[in-house]
């Protein structure tokens, strides 16, 4: 079994301008990689709503992805301010985010749900005043990338 | 899968505009002139724009050979009437253009356009919330990005058939002729939709010339708009859609319900609101059109005016929306008749080809990728004839390329080798005094 291929991308705290750049860098690489499209969509809406909770809350952090033959883990880390209550937090339309994020168009309180919806794991772990990680796992379709 | 570009190699020069413009990075150049990769081309034409040397141009027929033969029958594209100094009422264009052996098919396109607004609104009115939004299927350049870049999004392209092939085919069932006929078209995009279209069935259009050429022509042997008064109102509908939002809107005049829309033009937009909706960020829109082309099919490659005047033109108008009622009856009748507007087959996706078939190799060639690329000077320069960096990082692991590609690289090649050189010149025997 081939060494897992690891991909890590830095985001900036409200850089909303770079923001979807490690989305987008992980959907060429998945699909070079030749895995099923639906596959690279979920890993990039993961990503992306990652991100944006990287920009607008998190104060910046970082997003490992390890890729392995069975799957892809998508894990997100940031020193931010933690959340506070995890089951309001990925109810639909719970926001927290400041007005700014909301008039550039994020911030609809969508993040933490789709995130939840399109993973086939989804672990969090917060502490309030140090930061938040989250683990998520997409599992590949069965018959992936066998000749 | 083709394309319509031809590219005159006397006139390429080898420079490298024209891979850096590519939206899908399908140019390449190779040996001291550029390549097309066929499958990854859209004929956007943005190639065409880039190119200072006029050495990219539209593959299209000649319309000399195909006017002496009698008389053509024309069909014209929604941007044909706009180009001629003024706005050419449909009518009054076809009754000048039959004195010059045209025969437009104004009536067709006309009702086809109808038609396809008719359905598309239909089709909306029964989708549920999430299925929407739908997307245009009218640029066939935005088909191509979307078959390349965005495939998971291809479920949500209209499954109507482009109102211009409807347009011929409802003139074939009219006429019952076989008269070969010409499609006036304003980029080399419709050009392909026409020689190759997508499924298994064939086009019902034979010769395809650019507008610039049709009308150059035209105005050449004289021809031009008699009212000096441009109109204020039009009773046609299809004229419209040669703008951004003028699919939009026909649809949205047909619809039972209050519609939420989006339309935008030029690669950018395109582009980016392809990828948000691919993230799921359009909730609540109904229906959005894209048009690779600034300002929309105005602004094609192979339009002579001015994009900024025929949209302007075309903005002044006042059009009837209202339908009579022969054409309600009419519209009903023929949406009756799915074979005659609906798409045959889902449209295929066009990935580019995965680094390995195997996915344990794949990754380890992502890897040497990597590799090879964090070595690389990420100028982006283009001088090994590809549009990026990454692009010859993996053309190297597909092996298509060689690492001295990159002048850089090679530099550094020859720097080292002459380093060496130098090392070796210095170690001399012992027996010699060695220079100083």
């Amino acid at each position: 079994m081939p060494e897992p291929l690891d991909l890590e991308y830095d985001v900036v705290a409200d850089d909303y301008q770079t923001a979807g750049e490690a989305s987008n860098n992980l959907k060429e690489t998945l699909k070079m990689l030749g895995l099923p499209s639906s596959v690279v969509r979920r890993a990039a809406i993961i990503t992306y709503e990652a991100e944006m909770n990287l920009v607008i809350h998190g104060g910046g952090g970082r997003i490992i992805a390890n890729i392995d033959e069975e799957k892809i883990e998508i894990k997100t880390i940031d020193r931010g301010p933690g959340i506070p209550d995890i089951v309001l937090a990925v109810r639909e339309g719970y926001t927290t985010a400041s007005d700014h994020a909301r008039e550039m168009g994020f911030g609809a309180g969508m993040g933490l749900p789709n995130i939840k919806r399109n993973a086939d794991e989804f672990e969090i772990e917060t502490e309030v005043g140090k930061g938040t990680t989250l683990r998520t796992v997409i599992v590949f379709p069965q018959d992936t990338g066998k000749e | 899968m083709a394309h319509s570009i031809r590219i005159s190699y006397s006139a390429c020069h080898g420079c490298v505009n024209c891979i850096k413009s590519c939206p899908t990075e399908a140019i390449r150049v190779i040996n001291g002139s550029i390549a097309i990769i066929k499958d990854l081309c859209v004929d956007c034409g943005e190639c065409l724009r880039a190119c200072a040397r006029k050495a990219l141009g539209l593959d299209d027929d000649d319309w000399d050979l195909i006017h002496t033969h009698g008389v053509a029958e024309g069909l014209p594209d929604p941007t044909f009437f706009a180009q001629f100094g003024s706005f050419w009422l449909p009518e009054e264009a076809k009754k000048t253009l039959s004195g010059n052996g045209i025969d437009l098919l104004t009536d067709e396109a006309e009702l086809a356009f109808d038609l396809s607004a008719y359905a598309a609104a239909r089709i909306i009115d029964e989708m549920s919330y999430d299925q929407l939004p739908l997307i245009s299927a009218y640029c066939p350049s935005v088909i191509g990005i979307i078959q390349l870049q965005f495939p998971e999004l291809l479920s949500r392209v209209l499954p109507v058939k482009n109102p211009l092939e409807i347009a011929a085919e409802l003139w074939r069932k009219k006429t019952k002729s076989y008269a070969p006929m010409t499609l006036f078209t304003p980029c080399p995009a419709k050009i392909t939709l026409v020689r190759e279209p997508m499924g298994k069935e064939p086009s019902s259009i034979q010769h395809i010339v650019s507008v610039r050429k049709v009308v150059h022509s035209l105005m050449a042997s004289g021809v031009k708009v008699s009212r000096t008064e441009p109109p204020t109102k039009s009773g046609w509908r299809f004229p419209t859609w040669g703008v951004r939002g003028g699919e939009t809107r026909h649809i949205s005049k047909f619809s039972g319900k209050e519609l939420t829309v989006i339309a935008v033009s030029g690669l950018r937009n395109t582009k980016d609101l392809l990828q948000q909706l691919e993230l799921g960020r359009l909730r609540g829109v109904d229906f959005v059109e894209c048009r690779t082309c600034d300002l929309g099919c105005f602004g094609g490659v192979a339009v002579p005016e001015s994009r900024f005047l025929a949209h302007l033109r075309n903005r002044r108008i006042e059009t009837e929306w209202n339908l009579s009622e022969k054409r309600a009856h009419e519209l009903k009748e023929l949406y009756e008749m799915p074979k005659l507007w609906h798409t045959r087959e889902p449209i295929p996706s066009k990935q580019r080809l995965p680094l390995s078939s195997d996915l344990g190799e794949a990754m380890e060639r992502m890897k040497q990728m990597k590799a090879i690329f964090a070595e690389m000077p990420h100028i982006d320069c283009g001088a090994c004839g590809r549009p990026s960096c990454k692009a010859m990082a993996e053309d190297i692991v597909r092996e298509q390329g060689e690492i001295t590609d990159c002048i850089f690289k090679l530099r550094e090649g020859i720097s080292s080798l002459a380093s060496q050189i130098l090392s070796l010149a210095d170690s001399q025997p012992h027996t010699i005094q060695k220079r100083r």
